[in-house]
C-alpha cells in the first residue's frame, strides 16, 4: 500500500529506480498493480479495461486497441476484449487484471495477495503463468502474499514483514536455512525451538545434555546465557533410547500421512519437538516409547532469546 | 452458515408462501388505497354523466390544457436537473465521510425530511414575501428600489420544490457511491488516473444506477406535486395538480378532473416504462454494482 502510494510510509523512504516516490500520488508513480479482488470495471469492457491505463496516458484510441490486444495476448486471452468483466471466470479476471497493470510497461508490478481469491488448481495455474510473465517481460514483481509456500515457489528475494518492519530479505533458500532471527525462523515452515543455556560453546539442554556448536550455528552473535536452538523437524532423527549424543525424548504422537510420518515428541521439561522423516526404512514406535533424537551439527542454529 | 431461516435477509431462501405472506399487507394497501380509488376515478373520465370520451376531448381541444402539461413537465424537469446539480456534490461529501462528520452530514440531509412539507414550504414564502429577508437585503445592497415579487412566481415553485425533494436525489445517490469499494479509485489511480478523472471515468458510471433512481423518484414526484405550487405559484401560471385540484373543489367538475389525471397516469407510465427500458429497473435505489 506504501509502495503503490495509498499510505504514506511514516519513517524512510522509498526510492523506485533510483527515484524519490516518498510522497508522490499514486497516479504518478507509474507502477503497476494486481489487487485482491481482480478490481476490473464493471462498467467496462475487457477491452476498455486493459486500454484504460494508456487512455489516461492520452495515447490515441487505435494505438490503445493494438497495444490492449497485445497485452490480453501475452495472458493467452486474445479474443475476449468485447467481453465484460462479469462474464470471465475469477482466473480470467485476475488475468485481464494482469494484462491492464503491464500494458503500459510499468517499472514495477505489485501483486497484493492477487491469488488468494482463487481455488487451489487455479492458483498453482496461475503462479506459473505470473512466473512466466515475469521472465517474458523482465519486470520487477514485488508480490505480497501470506502463503509462505507460495512464497517460497515464486520469488528470487523474499522479504519478511512484522508490524511495518521488515525481518529478512533474502534468497529463498537462505531464508528457509538460515533465517536470520527467530521470527522469520518460526514464520517460514516448521521450526523447532528448544530453550538452552548458551556458555559461549556448547549449549546445555534443561534436562542436562550438552551440546557442542560449530561456529556458524550462530547467525547473529549470542551472547553466554539464556538461548534458543532452532532445527527443522526434517532434519531430526532418531535412535535408541540412551544412544550416545542423543537427546533423551518420549514420543506422544505418531501421525502417518503417506509418504512422511509426523513424529511429536517431548523433552523431559516438556519442550515439544516434531520430526518430520520417511515412512519407510524406520524403527516403528508407538506413543510412549523412549527414544533418543540426533540432529547434524550443520541443521541447528542458535538465535538470542526473543526480547534478550 | 445459519440454516435459512424466516428472519433471513437474503429473500432467496424463503418459501414462496412465507414471500405471499409478508408481502400481504403491501399488496393488500396498493390495491385498496391506490389501485382502486385510480380505477374508480379513471372510470368516472369515461363513464359520465354517459359513457364518453368528451372530457378527453375538452383535454386535447383546449390548448390551455396542454399548456398546463407542457408547463408542469418543464418545472419537473427543472426541479431535477437542479437537485441533480446540487446533490451530487453533497452525495459525494457524504460517501466520503467517517465518523461525526458523516452523522453531522446525514443529519442535515434528514432533518428537513422529517420536518413537514408544509412547513419548509411556507418557510419559503416567508423568506420570499414581499418585505421578507430576500427582498430587504436586496434592497440594502441596492440592487433594486423597490420590493421585487419573487412569491407567486414559477421560480419560487422551482426553488421551494428542489429543495424538499433533494433529498430523494441525495439518498439513491449516496447510496450508490456506498457500494463502490474503494479499491476500484485505487485501481483507477494506480492505472493514473488523478482524482479527477477517476470520478468521472470510474465513480460517476458505477454510481449512474444511484444517480438515475434519484432523478427519476424527484421527477415522477415534481409531476404530480401539489402543495409547493399551490402555496408559491402563480394562479397565472398553473400546475397540473393544482388545475386537477381546481376542477375537482371549486367546478365539481369529477369527470374532467378525472380525465386530467388520466392523461397524468399515462404520462408518468409512459416515462416511467422509457426508463425502465433504457436502465433495466432492479438496479436503481443503489443497486449493487
Amino acid at each position: 500500500m506504501s509502495i503503490a502510494g495509498f499510505e504514506r510510509p511514516t519513517l524512510g523512504k522509498i526510492i523506485i529506480d533510483g527515484v524519490d516516490c516518498t510522497t508522490l500520488p499514486p497516479n504518478k508513480r507509474n507502477i503497476g498493480m494486481v489487487f485482491q479482488h481482480y478490481t476490473l470495471f464493471p462498467h467496462l469492457s475487457v477491452a476498455d479495461n486493459v486500454a484504460f491505463p494508456l487512455k489516461m496516458r492520452g495515447i490515441s484510441r487505435s494505438e490503445r486497441r493494438r497495444q490492449a490486444e497485445a497485452a490480453l495476448e501475452t495472458v493467452r486471452l486474445a479474443g475476449y476484449g468485447d467481453r465484460m468483466p462479469k462474464q470471465l471466470s475469477g482466473g480470467q479476471q485476475q488475468r485481464v487484471a494482469l494484462a491492464r497493470a503491464i500494458v503500459y510497461r510499468p517499472r514495477v508490478l505489485l501483486m497484493d495477495e492477487p491469488l488468494s481469491a482463487l481455488d487451489k488448481n487455479l492458483r498453482e495455474e496461475m503462479q506459473l503463468e505470473i512466473k512466466r510473465l515475469h521472465s517474458e517481460l523482465g519486470l520487477t514483481v514485488v508480490f505480497v502474499t501470506h502463503d509462505q509456500g507460495e512464497a517460497l515457489t515464486m520469488a528470487d528475494r523474499i522479504a519478511i514483514l512484522k508490524a511495518g518492519k521488515l525481518q529478512q530479505v533474502s534468497p529463498a533458500r537462505e531464508l528457509y536455512e538460515r533465517p536470520s532471527n527467530l521470527f522469520a525462523a518460526g514464520f517460514i515452515g516448521e521450526m523447532n525451538m528448544l530453550p538452552v543455556e548458551w556458555d559461549g560453546q556448547r549449549a546445555r539442554l534443561v534436562q542436562g545434555e550438552e551440546i557442542v556448536l560449530p561456529d556458524q550455528a550462530a547467525i547473529t552473535p549470542v551472547t553466554p546465557g539464556p538461548a534458543v536452538l532452532a532445527v527443522r523437524p526434517e532434519r531430526l532423527s532418531y535412535a535408541r533410547a540412551g544412544t550416545a549424543g542423543t537427546w533423551a525424548a518420549t514420543v506422544r504422537d505418531v501421525v502417518y500421512a503417506g509418504a512422511g510420518t509426523l513424529l511429536i515428541t517431548s523433552l523431559g521439561d516438556g519442550t515439544e519437538v516434531r520430526l518430520r522423516i520417511p515412512s519407510a526404512g524406520q524403527e516403528p514406535v508407538s506413543p510412549g516409547d523412549a527414544i533418543g533424537l540426533t540432529c547434524p551439527p550443520e541443521a541447528m542454529l542458535l538465535y538470542p532469546q526473543e526480547g534478550a | 452458515m445459519a440454516p435459512p431461516g424466516f428472519l433471513e435477509a437474503d429473500g432467496r431462501n424463503m418459501s414462496r408462501a412465507t414471500v405471499l405472506m409478508l408481502m400481504a399487507p403491501f399488496f393488500a394497501l396498493v390495491i385498496f388505497a391506490f389501485l382502486y380509488p385510480l380505477a374508480n376515478l379513471l372510470s368516472i373520465s369515461v363513464l359520465e354523466p354517459q359513457p364518453t370520451l368528451e372530457h378527453y376531448q375538452r383535454v386535447a381541444e383546449n390548448p390551455v390544457y396542454a399548456r398546463v402539461l407542457f408547463r408542469t413537465l418543464q418545472i419537473a424537469l427543472l426541479v431535477s436537473l437542479l437537485s441533480l446539480a446540487l446533490s451530487l456534490p453533497v452525495a459525494v461529501l457524504m460517501a466520503n465521510s467517517r465518523g461525526p462528520k458523516a452523522i453531522f452530514l446525514t443529519a442535515c440531509i434528514l432533518l428537513p425530511f422529517w420536518s413537514s412539507v408544509l412547513v419548509r414550504t411556507a418557510a419559503w414564502a416567508i423568506l420570499l414575501q414581499r418585505n421578507g429577508i430576500i427582498n430587504q437585503t436586496l434592497q440594502f445592497i441596492g440592487i433594486t428600489d423597490e420590493p421585487v415579487r419573487l412569491l407567486y412566481t414559477q421560480g419560487a415553485v422551482v426553488v421551494a420544490m428542489t429543495h424538499v425533494l433533494m433529498p430523494f436525489m441525495v439518498l439513491p445517490i449516496y447510496g450508490a457511491l456506498r457500494n463502490i469499494p474503494a479499491d476500484y479509485s485505487r485501481a483507477a489511480a494506480i492505472c493514473g488516473a488523478g482524482p479527477l478523472r477517476t470520478f468521472w471515468e470510474v465513480t460517476l458510471p458505477l454510481a449512474m444506477p444511484g444517480i438515475i433512481g434519484g432523478f427519476i423518484l424527484v421527477f415522477l414526484t415534481a409531476l404530480g406535486y401539489f402543495i409547493t405550487p399551490a402555496l408559491l405559484g402563480s394562479p397565472q401560471e398553473m400546475m397540473i395538480a393544482t388545475l386537477i385540484s381546481q376542477q375537482m373543489r371549486e367546478n365539481l367538475d369529477w369527470p374532467f378532473a378525472a380525465a386530467l389525471v388520466g392523461v397524468l397516469t399515462l404520462i408518468v407510465t409512459v416515462i416511467t416504462l422509457a426508463f425502465s427500458k433504457v436502465f433495466r429497473f432492479e438496479r436503481m435505489l443503489g443497486g449493487r454494482v
